[in-house]
């Protein structure tokens, strides 16, 4: 057949209105002279009678050329109409490859969809506030102590807010999951509401806009002023008021006093955290629950940018003013720096890496799909081989079979991504449901218009990925060949090794997403295996804030003023009163109190010195955390001492100060020595004995390592917040309501902030590396089946194209076990192939996984090599198959059917 | 005497509802019918032509003249014939209204 030997399509229109034209002219010439007109006389009568020649050809062109535009549109749409009915038909027809096809693409658009959507809502769509890319988390930073990203002093945020210029507005919030809030009384059984405990400009720097009532006051946050004044979040208006709007402007009682209700906060404003109830000033924390000094650094701090400022210009004006505060106080000389963060990067930065390692994987799941279905055309077009030769034969245009072959994938991806979005949506939900609260931003995961958007376009550039492979195929045919023998197809040796190549291709990709998985699985059960340094199981955890008012005040501060002795705790009567009343419980086995447990707070930060060993001038001591635990609490959450003993009933505030601390304490500045014995100073200089040295017990989370950690008594060092651990001889949620009824016993007022299992922080703490895993695993094993199928539906189809040449080998005595042979052989090369490929790939790739790893290296040559182990395993089964069949062949049958 | 407004139209559907015809036949048929009372150049004929083309009332195809040269033949579609007889009423109506007048 001839393509392109058309004329251009101008031409042919120019000439066709001209020989229009000239024909008229000369047809009228001729009859005039017939008249017997002279010709010179005939010619000016034809031209009279014509008029404006020129006008009307320009007129008849334009229409030509729209006539014909029409006319091509109206064969477009005709033959769209007309591929869609065939390539409908088609799948009609076969409708085992179209379940599967369409499944395939309806898997593979789905996953990305649901992991789309996730991508969309944490990471690209803009946080929920105005210009948010002006706003920036800053941080006190103390260089020579290497703390650069540390919380700021409410004292330093006052001076901040006054000495900025080109930051527009600056405000800081204090909040801790379950360790921030206010008791609420007055309404029934007294309970801990969720606090946010923000500082004048919190809110202007957001740009919050209540949906009711007003914000506070600058004058209504501050010491002095009138700082009695609430914020509802929307969700506490709801479930607590029913949303009535009389609740704004009227009072309740919060810790023991009124408090106005001045507002309720939009429903999307879920900053810092979208569990807090009420947001109430800070300033109304007194002195005896956070002292307001400088070393006292507990605020969290955001700013706004004004507008034409960048990043470099507020690092530039923070270093400043940090500069200028160090140098003026003393307390503040080492903390002569900031650090400045996007806001978004400090919301979304625990799930970054891991969200774009999951959006990469389920990519590559796309793509194995895409290559899948093509494989599976491909195998399809030998049976249409004949009708496309033909075709061609009679003349049919090349791009019009690929189009019409193009229609068939487009109507299988579109019918797979209309699917998809369906698997989407239960796959949304199960994410979320699988991210337990630990995923930021999880209100914002939603199927809006831009992750269908997303749905389309990916349905459609996979339809054209995996159609147009099998589309230029087929449309190659020789039509002679086909014509001439009836047996053979287009889909001859060149198919088979583009479809040979795609399987490879398959199977390479395949091995790279098994190896992310396989690395992602081994780290997760060396996170698994980490030694927590306690025994989760069977401890109850309670938690609550003890009234200072009712039950005495706590010791004044933190460790500076930890003398003179001896230092009553007044309420240690209480503290005591409620672990003993516990430990009476039938079901408890052992019960003490801890402020920050496990995974559930980070503990406090006390400078201390070492006697005879002074800290040089201009320096500051060095560090620890500092966690404040009762008697019995090593031995009831199973942690071990390593030397010495824990706390005793003995420990008590009129007893010799006493300290325990952890191994990584001993190592760091005790290397080499018995810690047990040795005295450390605290606070102005008293000096404490180490009575114990108790084994490693991860505090902040699961993938870091315990840090020097020293523990103090509670009833030499008060701290309000307490949690109970109770170690239950069964079910430790059954006992829940009996701690809690002991408690109530003793003050019926006590409000309870939350209780939970250790089993369920460890699993909390779990929750992001599992959801990877989980997610990376069922890619990987995913990409593992299509890989595997692409080599069994490539065996099956090789086979079956090559009955007669086994036949002929079985025939001249070949024997079954060499053809079985031949055809697994065959199947493990494109395997290893595909392995090979594959492993160099995972070898460039696992590096992106580096941030998300933990306990192994990227490079784990175990993993490489066991995930590649088990692809060749599956993929030899996958021949298996194929194979036996063909070795079962009949000899006489086959060459007889031909 | 000059053409009134749409008048071309359906003289030139009139001259292809005996067949298919081509330009040239078009214009001499209207001639012949007008007896010159009716000064009609060719060009807004051909321009009748092509308008009655794009608007779906003749369809246009090349083939051989009495001559055999070629010609671009004209040939109204069941959408012509439609408007043919539309306008034909319409302008009998239009026409003995006007008689009527005179001739009262």
């Amino acid at each position: 057949m001839t393509v392109g030997a058309r004329p251009c399509v101008p031409d042919e229109r120019r000439d066709d209105v001209d020989a229009e034209v000239q024909f008229h002219l000369e047809a009228r010439i001729a009859d005039l002279v017939a008249d017997g007109l002279a010709a010179e006389d005939a010619r000016a009568r034809a031209l009279r009678e014509f008029g404006d020649v020129d006008d009307a050809r320009r007129y008849m062109r334009g229409v030509d050329r729209r006539v014909q535009a029409a006319g091509r549109r109206e064969r477009y749409v005709d033959d769209f109409r007309r591929d869609l009915a065939y390539a409908v038909r088609r799948l009609r027809a076969a409708p085992a490859f179209a379940v599967t096809a369409v499944l395939t693409m309806a898997l593979g658009i789905g996953a990305n969809t649901a992991i789309f959507s996730i991508v969309n809502g944490v990471l690209l769509r803009p946080l929920p506030f105005h210009d948010p890319d002006r706003l920036f988390a800053v941080y006190s930073s103390n260089r020579t102590g290497g703390l650069l990203q540390a919380s700021v002093s409410a004292v330093d945020l006052d001076d901040w807010r006054a000495e900025r210029q080109s930051v527009e507005d600056i405000g800081g919030y204090l909040y801790g999951e379950g360790s921030t809030g206010v008791d609420l009384s007055g309404r029934g059984d007294p309970r801990r509401l969720s606090a946010v405990f923000v500082s004048p400009g919190f809110f202007s720097t957001l740009g919050v806009v209540p949906q009711a009532g007003r914000l506070p006051r600058e004058d209504e946050m501050v010491r002095g002023g009138h700082d009695t004044v609430v914020m509802l979040t929307a969700g506490f208006w709801t479930r607590e008021f029913g949303a009535s709007p009389s609740v704004v402007g009227s009072t309740i009682t919060l810790n023991g006093v009124p408090y106005h209700v001045l507002g309720v906060l939009p429903e999307h404003f879920r900053f810092p955290t979208g569990d807090a109830d009420v947001f109430v000033p800070y300033s109304t924390i007194p002195d005896s629950g956070i002292p307001r000094i400088r070393p006292v650094r507990v605020l969290s701090v955001i700013a706004r940018a004004k507008p034409g400022v960048t990043e470099e210009g507020v690092v530039a004006e923070m270093m400043g003013i940090t500069g200028r505060l160090a140098a003026r106080y003393p307390e503040d000389r080492a903390w002569d720096a900031a650090t400045v963060v996007p806001l978004a990067d400090v919301i979304t930065g625990p799930v970054r890496a891991g969200l774009l390692v999951l959006a990469g994987a389920v990519g590559l799941v796309l793509l194995i799909a895409s290559v899948n279905v093509a494989v599976l055309q491909l195998a399809r077009a030998m049976g249409r081989g004949r009708e496309i030769a033909v075709r061609l034969a009679l003349g049919a245009r090349r791009g019009r079979l690929v189009r019409q072959l193009l229609t068939e994938s487009l109507v299988v991806s579109l019918l797979g991504g209309a699917i998809g979005l369906g698997v989407a949506k239960l796959g949304i939900a199960g994410l979320l449901a699988l991210s337990a609260g630990q995923l930021p931003r999880a209100a914002d995961v939603v199927l809006d218009t831009t992750v269908v958007s997303f749905a389309l376009g990916v349905s459609l550039a996979s339809g054209v990925l995996f159609g147009m492979v099998p589309a230029l195929r087929a449309s190659q045919g020789n039509a002679q060949m086909v014509l001439h023998d009836t047996r053979r197809s287009v889909a001859g040796p060149g198919n088979q090794r583009v479809r040979a190549v795609l399987v490879v291709a398959e199977v390479a990709v395949a091995m790279a997403l098994v190896v992310g998985a396989g690395l992602m699985s081994r780290s997760f059960m060396a996170l698994l295996d980490v030694d927590t340094g306690f025994r989760p199981d069977h401890l109850l955890a309670v938690q609550f804030t003890i009234d200072a008012d009712r039950h005495g005040a706590a010791w004044p501060a933190p460790a500076t003023a930890s003398a003179p002795r001896p230092l009553g705790s007044p309420f240690s009567l209480y503290y005591e009163q409620v672990i003993n009343e516990i430990r009476t419980l039938p079901g408890v086995v052992s019960a003490a109190a801890v402020k920050d447990p496990p995974f559930r707070g980070n503990g406090e930060r006390n400078g201390f010195t070492l006697p005879g060993r002074p800290v040089p001038a201009g320096e500051d001591p060095p560090t620890a955390t500092v966690i404040h635990i009762s008697d019995g609490y090593f031995a009831t959450i199973g942690a071990k001492m390593v030397g010495g003993r824990e706390f005793t009933a003995h420990d008590r505030s009129d007893s010799p100060p006493v300290v325990v601390v952890n191994e990584a304490f001993a190592r760091q500045f005790f290397p080499g020595d018995r810690a047990v014995g040795k005295a450390l100073l605290l606070g102005r200089n008293v000096p404490v004995e180490i009575i114990g040295v108790v084994n490693d017990i991860r505090q902040v989370a699961m993938a870091e390592p315990a840090r020097p950690t020293m523990y103090l008594s509670n009833l030499q060092n008060s701290r309000v917040k307490t949690t109970i651990v109770a170690r239950t001889s069964g079910d430790p949620l059954a006992m829940a309501n009996a701690v809690r009824q002991k408690i109530w016993a003793i003050d019926p007022n006590q409000a309870i902030t939350s209780v939970f299992t250790f089993d369920d922080a460890v699993s909390r703490a779990l929750a992001r590396p599992r959801l990877l895993t989980v997610l990376l695993g069922a890619f990987g094993l995913v990409g593992l089946a299509l890989g595997v199928v692409g080599i069994y539906g490539m065996l099956a189809a090789l086979v079956n194209e090559r009955r007669r040449e086994i036949g002929v080998r079985l025939a001249l005595g070949a024997r079954p076990s060499q053809v079985l042979m031949m055809v697994v052989r065959r199947g493990l090369a494109l395997a290893t192939g595909g392995v090979v490929i594959g492993l160099a790939a995972a070898l460039a790739l696992s590096r992106f996984l580096v941030s998300v790893l933990f306990g192994i290296r990227p490079l784990d040559p175990l993993t490489f090599v066991s995930m590649a182990a088990v692809l060749l395993a599956a993929a030899a089964i996958a021949s298996w198959l194929p194979a036996r069949r063909a070795a079962a062949l009949d000899p006489v049958e086959t060459l007889r059917n031909d | 005497m000059d053409l009134l407004q749409g008048t071309l139209d359906v003289l030139v559907l009139r001259a292809l509802a005996r067949g298919p015809r081509h330009g040239y036949a078009v214009s001499r048929w209207v001639r012949e019918r007008t007896g010159g009372a009716l000064q009609i150049e060719d060009a807004p004929l051909y321009k009748a032509l092509r308008r009655l083309e794009e608007a779906g009332c003749v369809s246009a195809s090349w083939g051989a003249s009495e001559h055999n040269r070629r010609a671009r033949y004209y040939r109204l579609t069941v959408k012509g014939r439609q408007r043919l007889r539309a306008k034909e009423s319409a302008w009998r109506r239009y026409a003995a209204a006007v008689f009527d007048v005179l001739s009262s």
